[in-house]
């Protein structure tokens, strides 16, 4: 773990500055003190492997359905079941698995990017961190209790309303929302503090990386959009609970209200989950076709109109209700709009990758990857704008084809072409290439296997969340090949899993900057030390690497026997303050356990909304009890 | 080896009490997400309200508003002083802090007592039916922010009273009125709605 | 229990095996046979020419940028600026605008078409004459009214629809329990059936035929076994149709049918069933005066064979698991007479 030499400068304290770096952003010991961390490193990689895991539960739950649907009138799963496995696929995937493994890999790359040391607010990382764990295993405890949600991951009412589906199960999905959505509201306000506050002297608004800039702008998204659910959500868990009237029938409240609500959030949410990855895109087309982007303003300006637009659409989900016709038109137009934004990012790409010298990567291969399914994808979705067209083939397979193609080709190839990018960086090893070229390929014949046939099958009349079919449709031969495809999938997994594992061992070793790369991170070591850089580096371009090193900065002068790193200004990032971060701390373990107990416990009794709600407080008070030294040394 | 050029920062105060600190900006959030589910619910209110006949429906009573007009008064001029407070925490004025937020707390606890006595004294609860549910909705996440900030504060008097206080409390004590501020804004329109919504958009007789 | 089960499956399939000759294929968007149905089917083939155009050159353009890495293309200026020379940059910024100028252009061209589609779909309402029918969901079949301005005119049936050709008819729709959706892509899109609202859609078919559509929103355990046929006939046929449809049940004729309807009506098959013209009036389940006329059983999740309707009497839950309909113990030597029975009200 040595500093990177033709960056630092090698005065005679760099050695002391580093010892001293060392020792105060050393992790503590110990069961405990595993339990304590605050770095953002390893708050990161939690995040990543637990969302990791979620990944593979959804992926277990999509070839139990598979199977299930291979041929017509099969009976490996009954109604029930099914039922519970498309619920838990669709909940786990977007609530467990998508935002989550965003948020985790920006927690470890946005810091850094920045060219600061953690994220603005240490603890509250942890605290989300928590909150995301305990929702995962909330929801997973009512799986394996045989109490697993079977209303689809939308949960409409009435029918996931009390008097339709009694039970718990729907009160474990409806409260795992509330765990999630804290702990995503926590991400986005630290993330948009450290942008905003925390960037290297130099790194203006517009020198910032595209990556840095989307997750800027999904954290504000992610502000506006997850009230929204906790509202829906709750909604229907005290409809359920306590026998309130807002979105049940009965007495006057409305199930149409909780779709407006519901989508509101649900139409961003997905963009949440896209927004990132279009960064970790443009990231991977610069490093490997060693070019700026073409397009810069652009791209940031198509970014932040997709923002915006987004929250413009969500009635497209609900073109079967009966809308007035001016309603309608609005958001064909909105829907279809959005194209446009995004389509502008994809010719910059297509643009930069025509005049770059390409590096072809496994990282780059899923970029191409990324823009044949993604675009398909997103044609599909200007087809069920169209309000005679949606008509026909809303909750159909081609809908089912439609999301898949835009979150699987436009969120999950980039994440893989991200984890083969930034693998180097993160353990110090390149994954194996050849390995990864196979990988690739598998994943990529295997996905279009699977989803292709849908958009047929959903012209031929397939409704979505069937258990089963008979013969007569039609429909055996698409749905047995689809179902080849997801195990062709699987093998895509197991064999990036292998790739993984191996180059942990084995893989080449990396440097800092194996693909003579860009932006800030690859100026840290590989893996990172705690603390990123021994100097925090200034960002002179917009391309701060690729600036000649008499051209480069770093900042002296913060106290490096505490956790300081420095606030700069929100336009311009010029150095305002110096800011002390917190060290290590069990409390946001403990506050994350007392919260649990209030929202776990409210579900089966209204009074643990008390209890928790005190005992939260008083964990609050010990978090933020003041340490010694009250005044931070200054001289 | 080259020199690469220095900033050096170490003039560079290790805290700033204003607006530039990061922590201003985590409060901001929190008033972002509360405002845009403060936003949803008087939606919802209003959607409901378009798919019902008789509003409010039969049996509720349009609640009073005596009490909770005069509630505003206290409410209001509670933000005094945390203005008061959040001042004298930028000049780290020790007396300013606590007669702040003293009479933030004070006056804040006065208007929650006038809210509960009238809150108490609806005749439709929760379950009764659509408005009530929406109604005890407002009215419940808003209390419950509002103790929640009120004791915040109470503990952030509490510590500057004992002395244990250094920059990083007065930024508490600084960006604490944010969220108070916040909170006796967005409960005008709530009032407006709770209160004279029935008013306002009752059915044409 | 697993006897019955096993002997109910046996019928059904052998009966499925009967009769694929292929009627069931046609639950499709993509092949219309009213005039909403055939707008929509229009406008989607020039979605798809369209954009599965734009999708192959943005296809070719991608595949292109590839071949580009082996011509030195301007190697110098890269390596050292990590850019193109500016005449480059230019261009590449002027094809980038253009393409994006294109796009704004191909779906506004979109956007109208769709909203023009749209309301020439709601014009046809404007049509006089119409047909109105009820269809009010229910977890997990459809009831069936006809309403007419005459209420002797009313008719109460299930899971069948018959329409006359060439006439528009509204689809009023409503939900007794959860939301779930009235679907016939040969004839027009989806409409949402939500408690609390009534929803209407218009479907008219321009040509005899059987259609067959589906419920298209997750409703519980038995979504999947929720479907619908719609029957379009000339008008003659279709008034044949009603005119019977509107009378009281056929009173049993054979020993057997008499017997059968016994065992209806001594059974708690009543308080669910309605027969016109017996003392059998429940309104939870299907109205099964003119069953026997109907192409299927269970909201047409088995054809409608007596071997079938044996099985589903005797266990519905092992064709529908979940669903509603009770278990009645009916004894082997009542079971065929009441089979005949209800295959006779014709």
């Amino acid at each position: 773990m040595t500093a990177s030499q033709d960056i630092y400068p090698q005065t005679e304290t760099l050695a002391r500055d580093v010892d001293q770096l060392e020792r105060s952003w050393r992790h503590p010991r110990g069961v405990f003190g595993w339990l304590s961390y605050t770095t953002h490193q390893a708050i990161g990689t939690r995040y990543i492997v637990t969302a990791f895991i979620m990944l593979l539960a959804g992926g277990i739950e999509a070839l139990m359905m598979r199977t299930q649907l291979m041929h017509s009138n099969n009976g490996y799963l009954g109604p029930e079941r099914y039922n519970q496995m498309f619920t838990t696929h669709g909940t786990t995937m977007m609530f467990l698995f998508a935002v989550p493994m965003m948020e985790g890999m920006a927690i470890y790359l946005v810091p850094l990017m920045c060219g600061t040391r953690n994220v603005a607010f240490p603890r509250l990382n942890a605290f989300g961190y928590w909150m995301y764990l305990f929702g995962v295993l909330f929801l997973y405890w009512g799986v394996f209790t045989n109490a697993a949600p079977d209303v689809g991951w939308f949960a409409y009412p009435p029918l996931s309303g009390p008097q339709f589906t009694p039970g718990k199960s729907t009160d474990y999905w409806a409260q795992m929302i509330t765990f999630t959505e804290v702990s995503a509201l926590c991400v986005a306000a630290e993330i948009i503090a450290t942008i905003l506050k925390m960037r290297a002297p130099g790194m203006s608004l517009n020198r910032m990386p595209l990556y840095v800039w989307s997750l800027l702008i999904q954290s504000w998204m992610i502000i506006f959009a997850m009230p929204a659910i906790v509202v829906a959500s709750s909604y229907l868990l005290s409809d359920r609970t306590v026998a309130t009237h807002f979105v049940n029938p009965a007495e006057g409240g409305d199930p149409l209200l909780y779709q407006h609500i519901f989508w509101f959030f649900g139409h961003p949410e997905v963009y949440i989950i896209f927004i990132p990855a279009l960064g970790f895109v443009s990231a991977i087309v610069v490093a490997h076709s060693g070019r700026e982007l073409v397009g810069y303003t652009a791209m940031v300006l198509a970014q932040i109109a997709n923002g915006f637009i987004a929250f413009g659409l969500w009635v497209h989900h609900m073109f079967a209700t009966d809308l007035p016709q001016i309603g309608e038109a609005y958001f064909t137009a909105s829907s279809m709009m959005i194209a446009i934004t995004s389509g502008v990012q994809i010719f910059c790409w297509i643009a930069t990758l025509w005049s770059g010298r390409l590096r072809l990567t496994t990282a780059l291969h899923f970029v191409y990857g990324f823009i044949a399914i993604f675009v398909l994808g997103g044609l599909t979705g200007v087809v069920l704008a169209s309000v005679p067209l949606d008509l026909q083939v809303h909750d159909t397979y081609f809908v089912v084809a439609h999301f898949h193609y835009v979150l699987i080709g436009g969120a999950v190839f980039p994440l893989f072409g991200a984890f083969y990018h930034w693998f180097p960086k993160f353990t110090g090893r390149l994954m194996n290439e050849t390995l990864g070229r196979v990988n690739f390929w598998v994943l990529f014949v295997g996905f279009n296997l699977v989803f292709f046939p849908m958009h047929i099958l959903g012209l031929k009349g397939m409704p979505r969340r069937i258990y089963t079919y008979s013969p007569e449709m039609g429909w055996d031969h698409l749905n047995l090949v689809a179902t080849i495809g997801a195990w062709v999938i699987a093998i895509g997994g197991v064999l990036f899993m292998v790739n993984f594992l191996w180059s942990r061992k084995n893989g080449q070793l990396a440097g800092n900057n194996p693909w003579d790369a860009d932006s800030l991170e690859w100026a840290a070591a590989s893996p990172p030390a705690n603390y990123n850089f021994e100097y925090l580096p200034a960002a002179t371009s917009r391309y701060p690497l690729w600036v000649a090193r008499e051209d480069r900065a770093v900042v002296t002068g913060t106290r490096n026997e505490r956790r300081e790193v420095l606030v700069t200004t929100l336009m311009d990032a010029k150095p305002h303050h110096r800011y002390v971060l917190p060290g290590p701390s069990i409390w946001p373990l403990i506050a994350a356990i007392c919260v649990t107990t209030g929202f776990a416990g409210s579900v089966f009794n209204a009074w643990y909304i008390t209890w928790g709600t005190i005992i939260s407080g008083l964990a609050l008070v010990g978090w933020f009890w003041p340490k010694r030294p009250l005044e931070p040394a200054d001289d | 080896m080259t020199e690469v050029r220095t900033i050096d920062v170490s003039g560079l105060k290790p805290y700033d009490i204003s607006s530039q600190a990061p922590l201003w900006w985590g409060q901001f959030m929190i008033v972002f997400i509360e405002g845009t589910m403060f936003g949803i619910l008087i939606a919802a209110y209003f959607y409901v309200r378009l798919r019902m006949d008789v509003w409010p429906p039969p049996g509720d009573q349009f609640p009073h508003r005596t009490l909770p007009t005069l509630e505003l008064i206290p409410l209001i001029l509670s933000c005094v002083g945390s203005y008061w407070a959040s001042e004298a925490a930028k000049k780290n004025d020790r007396a300013g802090m606590i007669g702040g937020m003293a009479l933030n707390v004070v006056l804040a606890g006065i208007a929650l007592w006038m809210r509960i006595v009238e809150w108490h004294s609806l005749n439709f609860n929760w379950m009764t039916d659509a408005h009530g549910s929406y109604v005890w909705a407002f009215l419940g996440l808003h209390t419950f922010d509002y103790i929640g900030d009120l004791a915040f504060t109470a503990v952030l008097l509490l510590l500057v009273l004992i002395g244990r206080y250094g920059p990083k409390q007065r930024l508490g004590v600084h960006v604490d009125s944010i969220v108070w501020y916040f909170l006796v804004a967005i409960w005008i329109p709530i009032y407006v709605v709770i209160y004279w919504g029935p008013v306002i958009v009752r059915t044409q007789q | 229990m697993m006897q019955r089960a096993k002997w109910a499956r046996a019928f059904a399939i052998a009966s499925s095996l009967v009769l694929t000759s292929c009627i069931y294929n046609r639950q499709s968007a993509v092949d219309p046979a009213g005039p909403q149905a055939g707008r929509v089917d229009t406008l989607w083939w020039s979605f798809f020419w369209l954009l599965g155009a734009i999708f192959l050159i943005v296809m070719i353009l991608t595949v292109m940028t590839l071949g580009r890495r082996h011509r030195g293309f301007e190697q110098e200026p890269l390596a050292i600026r990590h850019k193109a020379s500016d005449e480059t940059e230019s261009q590449l910024r002027r094809v980038v605008t253009g393409a994006t100028i294109a796009t704004i252009v191909i779906l506004f061209v979109l956007i109208v078409a769709s909203v023009g589609t749209g309301k020439a779909n709601s014009e046809l309402q404007q049509k006089k004459n119409p047909l109105t029918i009820q269809v009010t969901g229910t977890q997990w079949w459809w009831q069936i009214q006809y309403m007419n301005s005459d209420p002797t005119q009313n008719l109460t049936t299930a899971n069948e629809i018959h329409i006359p050709v060439g006439r528009p008819v509204q689809i009023r729709g409503a939900s007794n329990d959860v939301i779930h959706s009235f679907w016939v892509p040969n004839l027009n899109g989806k409409r949402d059936l939500i408690p609390s609202r009534i929803t209407s859609e218009w479907i008219e078919a321009d040509h005899p035929g059987e259609f067959r559509g589906q419920c298209a929103e997750f409703c519980g355990l038995q979504h999947a076994h929720m479907a619908i046929w719609v029957i379009a006939e000339p008008q003659a046929q279709f008034d044949a149709w009603m005119k019977a449809q509107l009378q009281p049940a056929a009173a049993p004729q054979t020993p057997a049918q008499i017997r059968g309807q016994q065992v209806f009506l001594n059974n708690a098959c009543m308080y669910c069933h309605a027969i016109q013209g017996t003392p059998a009036v429940g309104q939870n389940g299907p109205d099964l005066t003119h069953f026997g006329s109907r192409r299927g059983i269970a909201a047409n999740t088995v054809p409608n064979t007596m071997g079938n309707l044996a099985g589903w009497i005797l266990d519905p839950q092992s064709m529908k698991p979940g669903n509603h309909m009770a278990t009645v113990e009916v004894s082997s030597t009542d079971l065929q007479p009441l089979v005949e029975y209800l295959e006779s009200l014709k």
